[in-house]
């Protein structure tokens, strides 16, 4: 069963949809005893970095998710804020991340842009698979998917980076290490793109 | 560099969908459910979904019809219309709504500053209806094009964007619905005032009117209503969109 | 009464439609009416292609001097389309009629768009509201009768003729034709131009007024029909037509694509055709349809058997449309449940105007009108 974790930030109606079209089931859940139980999680979310962490942490749920996500390796898609709690911290705001990576988030005037670039990135762009994982193999040639966010990624080692994308310059726009999984943009919004990257992690 | 956006923007009003001319004279389109549907199949790159007269009725945003329509939608959806405090965007978001647009409240700098803190300012869209003034320049508008704020459009896109706000639509009231091309002038002044991506809207008829609005008017985006809605002179009702390798061809020139 | 199982020989009618009846080698009667009907109306050789010429240059004759020759209904579907594909060909100045009922799938939207584009035809839609539709067409749904479709057939009616009128046109072209859609037992169909039918079924069953749906009264009928003079063309019946070479044909010449389905270009009647009839009236549509294909020689009984075993719909689909068309409809899970096992009704058990029409269209026939 997937669930889909909700701590009060997220946009957990559309990734619902989502996978009942590809013809499978998900829970919606903020209780730790049923996410012990998954077999596969998501965690979403949209807005400001500490207004998420703080959610997360009022939750409750950041032991169980440990538990599962670190000890139990149960597979876990971050989407968009989603991922970027996976990392350490963000210039965003002060609350410490959940740090499952070894990665940052930076806002986008930092990028070393050679182009002028609008904050935030909007819209759709491109994504370059770097890394073999069972969640990038075989999507569409020239898979592009919804960006909607003004800071980004920043992963200190090159091998856990799943996903590049260019605006201004190349960012990390995935992450990957074992079971965990972090995707800058909204897959659930991304159309048949998007919906090849959820078969792919329901089949994992 | 990521992709220019082409947004088909949807009004509703009672319990459909209209088209409007320069904010007036409203056309019955059709069921919305069925158009997001339809416009969903066609892969279209995002959608704006806007209850005309949701502030003017003095109401709340019909929430189970919005959820209904957005259900239908594969792509992001921003929804205006009624939003006048943090519950109301909670909601809105709540229903799988990517942006919440702000047209009635655009002048509310407080209520825009609060939702960006909570949901980050790239959920935050500010719709400003602009308008000629006689003597030349522009006035900025609010409430179908009812209230002047009485603030050249450059001026209110800054303070909008340092309340928070991360985009902007800039819509031109004389030119919506007339689908005789952009004002490419206002969204120029408007783009270099501020660092947020741009929505150019009002006046779309044709491809090259797209290829405008981002060329020379320097707009990350384009949105048209007419224009993806009615075909031909008779301005028959019959949903298009242009197929995405055409797009691809049309911008491929823009950086 | 248990009525024992038998299937024609010849076709693939069965007892699922109550009124067939079959002779002593098995044959139902629809296989002997369709013979009667085509070698009736359909001509063969040189004597159709006068006929076909002759009907062009009449339309042509009728349209100088006007705005348009001929009106064509565009649906999005294989009929509509082709005529519509033939009438741009042969340069007819047709002003195509689209009805939107608020269930055109993509499909359909996007082939109308090709052809119109592709032919510079003008397009005239009428965009029913949604509204008054839904609740006409789930009065029908409630009073469990069969013909559902009638609701949007009489609207296309109505729309037509005053299209027509408006623009003072003579011809209706349509894609009515005997070689794919010859057989279709009573039962299953009814008179799409009844309108107080609809009016008495929408006064048992639904709520909101009636101030704008389309519609044709009886005087309407007859004044279009037998003053105005409105003449109803099935071209189709002109040509040697055949509906898999239609397809392929429209494909390569204009990038139109099918739907898999008689009448699929709507989701509203994919919903009903594949599920609503087989499921809650006992019947599958496809029988009458490939019933005719077998007497117009497009298929053969086998194929027509093989047809009939795969199923009409995937179950994703189906509960993707089940879903889609509650929604829409704004009813629960369990009232569409609740009327899905109500028992069906025949149309006859509400009021009409079937009589009228029937003697009507009595009357136009035996004075060739």
């Amino acid at each position: 069963m997937i669930s889909i974790i909700d701590y009060g930030a997220g946009n957990i109606g559309s990734i619902v949809n989502m996978i009942r079209k590809i013809g499978m089931n998900s829970q919606i859940t903020s209780d730790p005893d049923t996410i012990l139980k998954a077999k596969k999680l998501i965690l979403p979310g949209v807005g400001h970095f500490d207004y998420g962490m703080n959610k997360l942490i009022e939750s409750g749920l950041i032991d169980v998710l440990n538990k599962k996500v670190l000890i139990e390796k149960c597979p876990i898609l971050g989407i968009c804020l989603g991922a970027q709690l996976m990392t350490q911290r963000s210039d965003e705001g002060v609350v410490k991340g959940l740090g499952w990576f070894d990665a940052e988030v930076k806002y986008f005037s930092t990028i070393d842009s050679n182009v002028p670039i609008r904050i935030p990135h909007m819209g759709w762009n491109y994504v370059e698979v770097v890394k073999d994982t069972p969640l990038s193999s075989d999507l569409y040639e020239e898979s592009r998917y919804y960006f909607v966010h003004s800071y980004y990624m920043q992963a200190r080692n090159e091998s856990d980076i799943l996903f590049k994308t260019n605006y201004g310059n190349v960012f990390a726009s995935g992450l990957n290490r074992d079971n965990i999984y972090a995707v800058q943009f909204h897959p659930e919004k991304s159309h048949k793109f998007g919906l090849k990257l959820f078969q792919n992690f329901l089949k994992l | 560099m990521n992709l220019v956006r082409v947004i088909p923007t949807l009004l509703l009003k009672g319990e459909g969908l209209v088209k409007t001319e320069n904010f007036r004279n409203p056309v019955y389109v059709g069921d919305p459910i069925n158009a997001v549907r339809i416009f969903n199949e066609k892969e279209v790159d995002e959608l704006v979904l806007l209850d005309i007269t949701a502030s003017s009725e003095k109401r709340e945003p019909k929430f189970n019809w919005i959820k209904d329509i957005v259900s239908e939608s594969f792509m992001p959806i921003g929804y205006g219309g009624g939003i006048a405090n943090v519950e109301h965007a909670k909601k809105i978001f709540d229903l799988g709504v990517e942006k919440i647009i702000l047209n009635s409240s655009s002048d509310n700098f407080a209520l825009i500053t609060d939702l960006a803190n909570i949901y980050g300012s790239q959920s935050v869209v500010v719709c400003m209806d602009v308008r000629k003034r006689l003597l030349g320049g522009y006035t900025t508008y609010k409430l179908n094009g009812t209230i002047n704020l009485k603030q050249n459009p450059e001026k209110f896109a800054q303070q909008v964007v340092n309340a928070g706000a991360g985009e902007l639509i800039v819509q031109s009231i004389d030119r919506e619905g007339t689908m005789k091309g952009f004002d490419i002038d206002l969204i120029k002044q408007v783009a270099s005032a501020v660092n947020v991506p741009i929505v150019a809207s009002g006046g779309a008829g044709t491809i090259e009117d797209l290829y405008e609005a981002i060329t020379f008017g320097h707009a990350s985006a384009v949105t048209a209503g007419s224009f993806f809605v009615f075909k031909g002179k008779h301005r028959a009702v019959l949903i298009n969109y242009p197929k995405q390798s055409d797009l691809k061809n049309l911008f491929s020139t823009h950086k | 009464m248990n009525i024992e199982y038998q299937i024609c020989t010849k076709t693939v009618m069965d007892t699922s439609d109550p009124d067939i009846r079959f002779d002593e080698q098995g044959i139902c009667n629809y296989y002997y009416e369709y013979q009667e009907k085509a070698s009736r109306i359909l001509l063969q050789g040189d004597a159709r292609e006068q006929a076909f010429k002759s009907i062009i240059s009449g339309i042509k004759e009728a349209g100088k001097g006007k705005q348009y020759d001929c009106l064509i209904g565009l649906s999005g579907g294989v009929d509509s389309s082709y005529i519509a594909y033939m009438a741009g060909e042969m340069g007819l100045r047709a002003l195509i009629v689209h009805f939107d009922n608020g269930w055109n799938s993509e499909l359909a939207v996007s082939n109308i768009e090709k052809l119109v584009n592709k032919y510079h035809f003008d397009l005239h839609t009428l965009v029913v509201d949604w509204q008054e539709f839904k609740d006409i067409q789930l009065s029908f749904f409630k009073s469990s009768v069969p013909n559902i479709e009638v609701v949007t057939d009489h609207a296309i009616i109505a729309t037509l003729y005053r299209i027509a009128q408006k623009y003072d046109i003579k011809h209706l072209i349509s894609g009515s034709n005997i070689v794919t859609e010859g057989i279709l037992p009573n039962s299953w169909g009814y008179d799409a131009s009844d309108f107080s039918h609809i009016k008495a079924i929408h006064k048992r069953f639904g709520s909101v007024p009636i101030k704008t749906f389309p519609h044709l009264t009886l005087f309407g009928y007859f004044y279009y029909n037998f003053i105005r003079k409105v003449k109803k063309v099935n071209i189709l019946n002109y040509i040697d037509y055949n509906k898999s070479d239609a397809i392929k044909e429209l494909a390569e010449k204009v990038g139109w694509q099918y739907y898999g389905g008689k009448h699929f270009e709507s989701i509203f009647t994919q919903f009903f055709q594949a599920h609503v009839l087989p499921q809650k009236f006992g019947f599958d549509k496809r029988r009458a349809h490939l019933s005719t294909l077998i007497c117009s020689g497009q298929t053969t009984r086998d194929e027509a058997l093989k047809e009939l075993t795969q199923p009409l719909y995937s179950e994703q689909s189906l509960k993707e449309h089940i879903e889609y068309v509650t929604k829409k409809w704004g009813i629960t899970q369990q009232d569409y449940e609740r009327i899905m096992n109500s028992p069906p009704k025949l149309h006859e058990d509400y009021p009409s105007n079937k009589k009228w029409i029937e003697l009507a269209l009595k009357y136009k026939r035996k004075f060739r009108l």
